[in-house]
């Protein structure tokens, strides 16, 4: 309409969101799919030798195919990111903002305290995620309410003691991907992937415009990636992130897991935030109803472009996925919100199995 | 509360939002526009233009203006049905021609010189209706043809008669009068529109072929399917076109007593001009002669007037072009966006801090904690039933509930396996009551209150109550009935939950959260309707007292429920007895121990609740977001309280899982087991209330036993 640019000023614009479409076009694979563990609150999974470490709680377990899950290693506080270097040695994260390496405590610039992920190159270099400067991780919904862009990124090449940053005034980086000289990110509160240059720390946006929270990257066979979301945009949400008045009393006068804001899972509890179209209407919870949460991994192309993606809609259980790797040619996907590792089966067919 | 909040409050709560809303559904708003450009056109060229105002000159005007009228009044009609008719002007002159022919040439009486205008014009409109209308050529094309073919007849006409003319000696005191004099003060041409416009606009509003010019031009496959007429319709719509351009120009005649070169020049972008600047639609259907009379004003006005202050011809078509311009603008757009805009203003939320509430949570020890005991209940109707907002049993132990196709579906006693329709009556019935003769009284939601017999025969017993003074729109209609009950005396009481949404958008209603609901009494004596309590925040269930002196009813969005009294020293008055609970209450009905079950149909959230103290917040909600997206109390969790006269709570019920009855809308006793609804559910619940007496009933707590 000719006079939308007048009247915008009066009524504002509408808030919208990239549809989920194209790639991105739902399914119910995720809940379809069968469950490999029943771990409470899955949150990252590493691949290491033909064995699955995850993390859950304080602890990180390990799995070999046709075992039982063992502990690995037990932690006093809750683990927020691990990852497996080339020889074998386990970098963990703690949400008292400590980096442990097989046990071992490393020196941390006092700024990282936030660790969301870790990731070694091939060549040994490891890469941390500091999501904010200014938030616990378990206060990452404080931090995106409150529009923080304080998270940056920090590498230390093998041998080296200390850590440089690489990057900083980030949106959360949450998920980290060592390619050929340099890091591919995932930026969640702007939606998007970036790579850092290495060398010269510049910075390019590779896929944009993303329709989730991008949450932990890893590796695919034949080149790419899988990236999963640990929550839905939504539309409400967006609108809160402009409200700053409503926003700033939520923040103070509200408990945190009763916010309009993104979650890992939703539904719980009769407190949560309702939206007209997740009202049960005959006994029916709409699948494509707007949701707090929900589950979504998709597979990214060399080029970092989305080809195919597995979901777990509004009407789902398997909410909150906070990572997805390769096993053995099978897809594994931590639900955090759903409390499992989900089994999405053979990769190789998966492209046939969504289209 | 701060100073912003402050602000907020007395913002939203006393400015009338609302009202911007209610006055666009009129659709007398279409006239707005258009009367304020003819005011602002009359102020104008009336304080520019010297002795606008003095009677001379406001009689050779309004001559003028009564023949132009004509003209558009015609043009009007043809555009309503979906048409144009660009070949006014050479009607009019070919009519005014005949006229002048038969009156001078051939020099015969007036009334021979009406009849060949008359003729002229009648055929001419009916070539353009045959064209247009049963060859179903294009209309635009069409008449510029016809127009450009009758200008060129006109011109070979009046090349080789006008020195006839002019040397005619006939004269007439008639042709003179109808030419010169005036009748009140009022030209003959003028009296002739007035007239017209009259005939014209009672035929299009009050008969049965001017609603049919309407339907087609709306919408011709509408109105084929609807089994008019529509090739037979279009054809008399240029008719009657040629006829009123054939008077404006028998009336040219006689007022000229000649004609020239320049009769009828230009005039059908004139006409045009007039009709879509008065507001009636290019694409038919929507308009009125009043519009066409409103923009014929302003024409011819705005081009006197210009005249006057010695603009040449020129400027006078620029600014016709311009104004033609903007007006199809504003037409194209206003049709297009109305509705649009509408949706996009109407809701209008107010302030409100809710009360500090007590916890319903699970192990949170209030006496709102919720449970799952709902959940065990056995299901009656599963995937048959749609919408059984409330649920009533008879005398014997038959179950009946209202559904969303506007049924009363029966289950029969004693499994309630088998069901039948037991009443179709339309809308969404939703609180139901037993009179004492064993009638079924129902609120219909977007009717009204409806009797059942025995019989199934369907009755109205009201659907008005009386208009308040300060209503835009028509508050006397009963938008969302929603429940009833009956006092002793035969009495019933029933709410009217919102004036400003029809039932099926009830949930809206919260977003708003502005006070409108109603508790009426209707009375079967005389068939009255009086509105008793006005200004509530949703009214919703209603319950007789056990001693049946007071009744009380729920006010679903503030979460509270009053007691009015029936009689007694508080008679008329109303008063809170339980108030900021964590739930939403609906209907409430007696229990077998002498207390009272309430339904919740949802909860409170913290979110919601702070929306609520954020009215711009909820405004700019519904603006930017479609409605799917929008904020609502939590109505996935419902629950049934139980409590005493006082308003004491004594137990809560839920169902926590949420598979069985997430929202429940109503509850009723009856021996020893409760039967739960839901207005959003596909089944009905029948849970076994322990302790419960086991022998008592609704029918005879209220009428006592059989007589």
């Amino acid at each position: 309409m000719i006079f939308d640019p007048i009247l915008d000023h009066f009524r504002g614009k509408a808030v919208t969101i990239p549809p989920l479409d194209g790639a991105f076009r739902p399914n119910t694979l995720l809940d379809d799919a069968g469950v490999f563990s029943d771990l409470g609150e899955a949150d990252n999974l590493a691949v290491s030798g033909g064995r699955l470490f995850a993390s859950s709680g304080n602890a990180v377990y390990s799995f070999a195919v046709g075992c039982e899950p063992e502990i690995a290693a037990r932690f006093p506080a809750p683990v927020t990111a691990l990852a497996v270097g080339p020889g074998g040695d386990l970098a963990v994260a703690l949400e008292t903002g400590k980096l442990l390496i097989d046990g071992v405590e490393q020196a941390l610039p006092s700024i990282v305290g936030c660790i969301s992920a870790l990731a070694f190159a091939a060549d040994g270099t490891l890469w941390l995620a500091n999501g904010s400067a200014d938030h616990s991780i378990a206060n990452w919904s404080a931090d995106l309410m409150r529009r923080g862009a304080s998270g940056s990124i920090w590498k230390r090449f093998p041998g080296s003691a200390q850590f440089s940053q690489a990057a900083s005034g980030l949106a959360f980086p949450y998920g980290l991907l060592p390619v050929n000289g340099g890091v591919i990110f995932s930026e969640s509160w702007k939606h998007r992937l970036v790579r850092l240059d290495s060398a010269t720390g510049t910075q390019r946006t590779v896929a944009d415009k993303l329709p989730g929270y991008p949450a932990r990257l890893s590796p695919a066979t034949g080149g790419g990636a899988w990236l999963a979301f640990f929550a839905p945009r939504n539309r409400l949400i967006e609108l809160v992130l402009q409200e700053t008045h409503y926003r700033m009393d939520m923040i103070s006068l509200v408990p945190r897991e009763f916010w309009i804001a993104p979650a890992l899972s939703s539904g719980r509890s009769f407190l949560e935030p309702l939206q007209c179209g997740g009202i049960k209407t005959m006994g029916v919870h709409k699948p494509w109803s707007p949701s707090r949460s929900y589950g979504l991994v998709v597979r990214l192309g060399e080029k970092l472009q989305p080809l195919f993606s597995y979901h777990s809609r509004a009407n789902g259980h398997r909410h909150g996925t906070c990572s997805a790797v390769e096993l053995d040619g099978r897809l594994l996907v931590a639900s955090k919100g759903g409390d499992c590792i989900v089994d999405a089966g053979p990769t190789d067919i998966a492209q046939q199995k969504v289209h | 509360m701060s100073l912003r909040e402050r602000i907020q409050a007395w913002r939203y709560n006393y400015m009338p939002d609302h009202l911007i809303g209610e006055i666009l559904t009129k659709r007398w708003t279409d006239n707005a526009i258009p009367f304020a450009v003819l005011v602002a056109t009359i102020a104008i060229f009336g304080s520019a233009v010297s002795g606008f105002f003095k009677v001379a000159s406001l009689q050779e005007s309004t001559r003028q203006l009564g023949e132009f009228s004509l003209v558009v009044t015609g043009l009007t009609v043809v555009m309503l049905g979906g048409g144009i008719d660009l070949s006014v002007g050479s009607i009019f002159a070919l009519s005014a021609f005949s006229a002048v022919a038969v009156f001078f040439i051939f020099e015969q009486p007036v009334w021979l010189a009406l009849l060949a205008a008359i003729a002229t014009g009648l055929l001419y409109g009916a070539i353009n209706g045959y064209l247009v209308g049963f060859l179903r050529l294009r209309a635009f094309i069409t008449t510029l043809v016809t127009f450009i073919i009758g200008r060129a007849i006109y011109d070979i006409l009046v090349v080789s008669f006008a020195a006839q003319v002019q040397t005619s000696l006939a004269s007439s005191d008639v042709w003179d009068f109808i030419g010169d004099e005036t009748v009140f003060g009022l030209s003959i041409s003028v009296l002739t529109a007035i007239l017209l416009a009259i005939v014209t606009h009672v035929a299009l509003t009050r008969s049965r072929p001017g609603w049919h010019v309407l339907a087609v031009g709306g919408s011709r496959r509408s109105a084929h399917n609807a089994g008019i007429r529509v090739r037979r319709t279009v054809f008399f719509t240029y008719v009657f076109s040629g006829l009123c351009s054939s008077i404006a120009g028998f009336l040219i005649a006689c007022r000229l007593s000649g004609v020239g070169p320049g009769t009828g020049l230009n005039l059908e972008i004139l006409a045009l001009t007039a009709a879509v600047v008065g507001g009636n639609s290019l694409g038919g259907g929507r308009g009125s002669v009043v519009k066409g009379v409103m923009g014929a004003i302003i024409v011819l006005v705005m081009t006197n007037g210009l005249i006057r202050l010695g603009y040449g011809t020129g400027t006078t078509q620029l600014v016709l072009g311009v104004m033609l311009a903007v007006a199809v603008t504003i037409d194209i757009r206003w049709l297009k966006n109305r509705h649009k805009v509408l949706n996009e203003i109407y809701v209008a939320p107010v302030y409100l801090k809710m009360g500090e509430t007590q916890s319903a949570a699970p192990g949170s020890g209030t006496p709102y904690e919720l449970d799952d005991r709902l959940s065990e209940a056995d299901y009656i109707g599963l995937g048959e039933l749609e919408g059984p907002e409330d649920v009533i049993l008879d005398r014997d132990d038959n179950l009946y509930c209202g559904t969303r196709h506007g049924e009363i579906v029966r289950f029969f006693a004693p499994d309630y396996k088998r069901s039948e329709v037991f009443a179709h009556v339309g809308g969404f019935p939703l609180g139901l009551a037993f009179d004492p003769d064993g009638n079924l009284i129902s609120c219909v939601g977007a009717m009204g209150l409806y009797s059942i017999s025995p019989e199934r025969e369907v009755k109205k017993l009201s659907a008005e109550t009386a208009r308040s003074w300060t209503s835009v729109v028509d508050d006397a209609r009963l938008r969302d009935p929603n429940d009833c009950d009956i006092a002793p005396d035969g009495r019933i009481y029933f709410t009217d939950s919102t004036k400003r949404y029809d039932a099926h958008d009830w949930a809206l209603d919260s977003i708003e959260n502005r006070p409108t609901g109603r508790l009426l009494v209707y009375d079967p004596k005389d068939g009255s309707t009086k509105t008793l309590l006005d200004g509530y925040r949703y009214t919703n269930g209603v319950c007789m007292a056990h001693d049946g002196k007071s009744l009380f009813f729920a006010e679903s969005w503030a979460c509270r429920v009053h007691r009015y009294w029936l009689e007694g020293p508080k008679a008329g008055t109303a008063e809170c007895v339980i108030k900021d609970m964590p739930g939403y209450p609906d209907n409430i009905n007696r229990a077998s121990d002498g207390t009272y079950w309430m339904a919740w149909l949802g909860m409170r959230t913290p979110s919601f609740d702070l929306s609520l103290r954020h009215p711009d917040m909820r405004k700019r909600m519904t603006r930017r977001l479609p409605q799917d997206e929008w904020l609502f109390p939590n109505i996935n969790t419902g629950g049934v309280v139980k409590f005493d006269e006082n308003g004491r709570i004594v137990d809560t019920l839920g169902d926590l899982s949420g598979v069985s009855h997430p929202m429940v809308t109503s509850m009723r006793e009856h021996k020893g087991y409760l039967f739960v609804g839901g207005i959003l559910n596909n089944r009905i619940g029948r849970y076994r209330i322990a302790g419960a007496d086991p022998d008592w009933t609704g029918p005879v707590s209220y009428w006592g036993e059989k007589r």
